[in-house]
């Protein structure tokens, strides 16, 4: 039952993005949310079944910061991957995704990571434009929309990520 | 080395008999070896030509003696040169290429350098030239990151930590064993027994005693990652998703250590919440964390750092390059399950049955029984002391009661003082000796301590016992106590009335009068009457004669009947009468002749007396001689008045 392999797994984002939200709908879930708001981090499990093994990504919900130098960069230490969450109806929360990213990568080098689109249901408020998702392909980004509230896409980006870091 | 040995087995050694201008040093040799040989203008071909010109004429010395017009280039001066040194040249252009390029010299160096080190090992001076430089390198590198140092130090830094804390705790069980040394509570008895049993020291067996935990959750957390390596946990024991607490628990460490400066490079080691405790142990790769429920005892720190040092140790290589994958740890389990150590309550310690618990009881309720015997025995005896104390106390109260009821007794203090009753007081000399009265009691005189102060008391039976000792009344006396009176009865003598009269006014005042109205006086009533006629009659003499005068007969038979009679009212009146005859004379003549004369009448009338019936006994005798006259005057019919006899009566109480 006890998968053999784990790995750690942080979601990042500006604040109210959904983070906490698509954890909570789609991992195991044993601490509460306070957890967040006191030590800044909650920690959450979400086991991945790949084709030749069973995963269990770890995934340290850091707290929401639009002020990124307040992240706690310790938090990220032992990192296999990260989760980016942007919100797909306000076009700031990709920038701060991408400053995150530059953060991230500076202190602790390249890492897999995937940048979800959060909120994919409100369509008619989106206000993304598709070039610029475009762009951050290009650039070797791995971006996928999701929806916290229908589930669509999640299953799909933590598997991918989780084939990724398993290598 | 090989570059110097070039020079001398090939090219050069054959030139060396025959110095000449370019080979002035080996230095110098190895400089032009180093010399970039790509350029052909370092060649001295001036030097070059003479030489062969010299070689042309040790061959044919007709050639002449100096060579003409060497050109700049001549290809074949080239051609000989690579004929001559070819593979040299060859040779050395790889090594100066090896040397010139600082990689490949550090390549060529290292291959060597071990073997070099260790042969100039031997030396001293290799160590102090080392010295300074390592110093260095320790110091960046501790500057840089500390870390490193301390995992490269940690096998050795571990287990010298757990011998000095080792020998801390051992101290402290010392100390503790001094100072328990002398509890002996029954329970401390029963662990001093337990120690002495099992061989270890007593203050162990408290600390047993006393700490009752149970490690339930022991998890092997990578260090880098926070992911969980290995868990195990105690039966029964409850618990979230352990990959999920021992990330939360690297994420609180984090947070700490983010928190409060100065902890950059400590963690938690020790968290409470309630009963509960989380002891973490960091090692280099992997910290141990323990969930301890109750009070454990400080020596578990040292079995966990000591498995943790042991888990470490066994695989340092798969510690640090763990990755999540936990599949090559199952091995690990069982070294955390030594951790899962715990402690149950004494109670619960059922294991068969217990013997020395048992014995030990037996020996209790035998040690009790024969206490509680010989407590009874005590007790017994002791009540029958306080049995005779109460009774000897009981005597002493009634014999104090006693004194206290006795006239002319006056208890003033009672009391114990040391082992012996005392009693003091006043008593008269009359009272009754209180020294008798003890005896009778039934009290050893010796455990009693009297003090009397002597004084008369006024009861009216000591006034009585005085008055009789002082007036000694007659047997016709009878005195008595009468209320508060002392009553004298009888008759008595006036003489003896008087003298009770005036003892009974000396009697102090406040105590019992004397009382002589019922006293008679014997010579009042008949008696009395007998008594004066006798004293009234006078027998008369003429001068100078001792017999009486003419016509007094009738007188006489008068006397005689009246003495008769008064003999037998005395004697009826138990009482005793004496008549006393006394003569007189005149006071004519010798006094002493007087006195005879006198005398001898008062015989006469005696004698005529007895002749008349009168008991002698009841008549005395004297002559008083002219000395008690009854006249004064000196006429003759005074002197005729003073010769005679009178008669005096005397009532006595008979004795």
């Amino acid at each position: 039952m006890t998968a053999t392999l784990q790995k750690k797994i942080c979601m990042l984002g500006a604040f109210s993005v959904g983070k906490t939200s698509l954890v909570k709908r789609f991992v195991e879930s044993v601490f509460s949310e306070t957890y967040l708001t006191t030590v800044g981090v909650k920690i959450d499990k979400k086991t991945v079944e790949l084709s030749n093994r069973i995963v269990n990504l770890i995934l340290w919900d850091l707290a929401g910061e639009d002020d990124i130098s307040s992240l706690r960069m310790s938090y990220l230490r032992g990192s296999a991957g990260y989760v980016l969450v942007a919100d797909g109806t306000r076009p700031s929360t990709i920038e701060v995704a991408v400053s995150l990213r530059r953060r991230v990568e500076a202190d602790f080098g390249p890492l897999p990571f995937v940048l979800l689109l959060n909120k994919n249901d409100l369509r008619e408020e989106w206000a993304i434009r598709d070039e610029e998702v475009e762009g951050l392909r290009r650039d070797g980004w791995w971006v996928r929309s999701t929806s916290a509230r229908t589930g669509e896409g999640v299953d799909d980006a933590f598997g991918a990520l989780a084939d990724r870091v398993a290598h | 080395m090989s570059a110097r040995e070039l020079p001398n087995q090939r090219g050069v050694g054959c030139l060396a008999d025959r110095p000449i201008a370019l080979s002035t040093s080996a230095a110098d040799t190895l400089e032009w070896l180093v010399r970039p040989f790509s350029s052909d203008s370092a060649i001295d071909r001036k030097a070059l030509a003479g030489l062969l010109a010299e070689l042309a004429r040790n061959v044919e010395p007709q050639i002449g003696a100096t060579p003409s017009g060497v050109r700049p280039i001549d290809s074949r001066l080239e051609q000989l040169r690579t004929l001559l040194v070819g593979r040299e040249i060859e040779v050395l252009s790889r090594l100066s290429e090896v040397i010139e390029d600082p990689e490949q010299l550090a390549v060529a160096v290292g291959r060597v350098l071990p073997t070099a080190i260790a042969q100039a090992s031997n030396d001293a001076q290799l160590g102090e030239v080392l010295a300074p430089a390592l110093e260095k390198a320790t110091q960046s590198s501790i500057r840089s990151d500390p870390r490193k140092l301390l995992n490269i130090l940690y096998p050795l830094i571990v287990p010298a930590i757990r011998k000095s804390i080792g020998e801390t705790i051992d101290e402290t069980f010392q100390s503790l064993n001094e100072s328990l040394k002398h509890s002996l509570t029954l329970r401390g008895l029963r662990w001093r027994w337990e120690a002495w049993r099992t061989g270890t020291s007593f203050a162990e067996v408290v600390l047993k005693h006393t700490l009752v935990y149970q490690v339930e959750h022991v998890f092997l957390i990578h260090a880098h990652t926070g992911l969980l390596i290995s868990h195990v946990a105690a039966e029964d024991a409850a618990g979230q998703d352990p990959q999920l607490v021992s990330s939360m628990l690297v994420a609180i460490q984090d947070f700490v250590r983010d928190s409060f400066s100065g902890a950059e490079h400590q963690g938690l080691d020790t968290v409470r919440l309630g009963e509960l405790w989380l002891w973490s142990e960091p090692g280099p790769f992997a910290t141990l964390v323990a969930v301890i429920r109750g009070n454990p005892p400080e020596g578990l720190h040292e079995t966990l750092r000591g498995v943790l040092s042991r888990i470490h140790d066994e695989r340092p290589h798969a510690l640090e390059s763990f990755d999540g994958d936990s599949s090559g740890f199952a091995d690990v389990e069982a070294n955390l399950r030594e951790c899962l150590l715990g402690q149950r309550a004494p109670e619960s310690a059922k294991r068969g049955f217990p013997w020395f618990v048992a014995l030990v009881g037996l020996l209790l309720l035998a040690l009790a029984g024969l206490g509680g015997w010989q407590w009874w025995q005590n007790e017994r005896a002791w009540e029958h002391e306080r049995q005779l104390q109460e009774a000897k106390q009981r005597m002493w109260d009634g014999y104090v009661e006693r004194l206290r009821t006795q006239p002319g007794i006056m208890v003033t203090e009672v009391g114990r003082r040391d082992d012996k009753f005392v009693v003091a007081g006043l008593r008269d000399p009359l009272a009754v000796d209180p020294q008798l009265l003890l005896r009778q009691t039934g009290i050893a005189p010796a455990s009693v301590v009297s003090h009397w102060e002597p004084y008369q008391g006024l009861d009216p039976e000591f006034v009585l016992k005085r008055l009789q000792a002082s007036l000694d009344p007659p047997p016709t006396v009878t005195l008595m106590v009468e209320g508060d009176h002392i009553v004298a009865q009888g008759s008595a003598a006036s003489t003896w009335i008087e003298r009770a009269r005036t003892a009974g006014r000396m009697l102090p005042a406040g105590g019992p009068s004397l009382d002589l109205s019922r006293l008679h006086d014997i010579n009042e009533g008949a008696i009395g009457k007998l008594s004066e006629a006798i004293r009234s009659h006078d027998i008369h003499f003429n001068f100078n004669e001792s017999l009486p005068a003419p016509g007094q007969d009738a007188i006489l038979d008068q006397l005689a009947k009246e003495l008769t009679d008064l003999a037998s009212l005395a004697s009826s009146l138990d009482v005793t009468a004496r008549v006393m005859l006394t003569g007189h004379s005149d006071d004519a003549g010798n006094g002493t002749f007087n006195l005879s004369l006198s005398l001898a009448r008062a015989e006469a009338v005696r004698a005529l007396l007895k002749k008349r019936g009168v008991d002698p006994d009841l008549l005395a005798v004297r002559g008083a001689g002219q000395l008690e006259p009854l006249e004064t005057a000196s006429s003759e019919a005074a002197r005729s008045a003073n010769r005679r006899v009178s008669f005096k009566v005397g009532i006595e109480e008979q004795r």
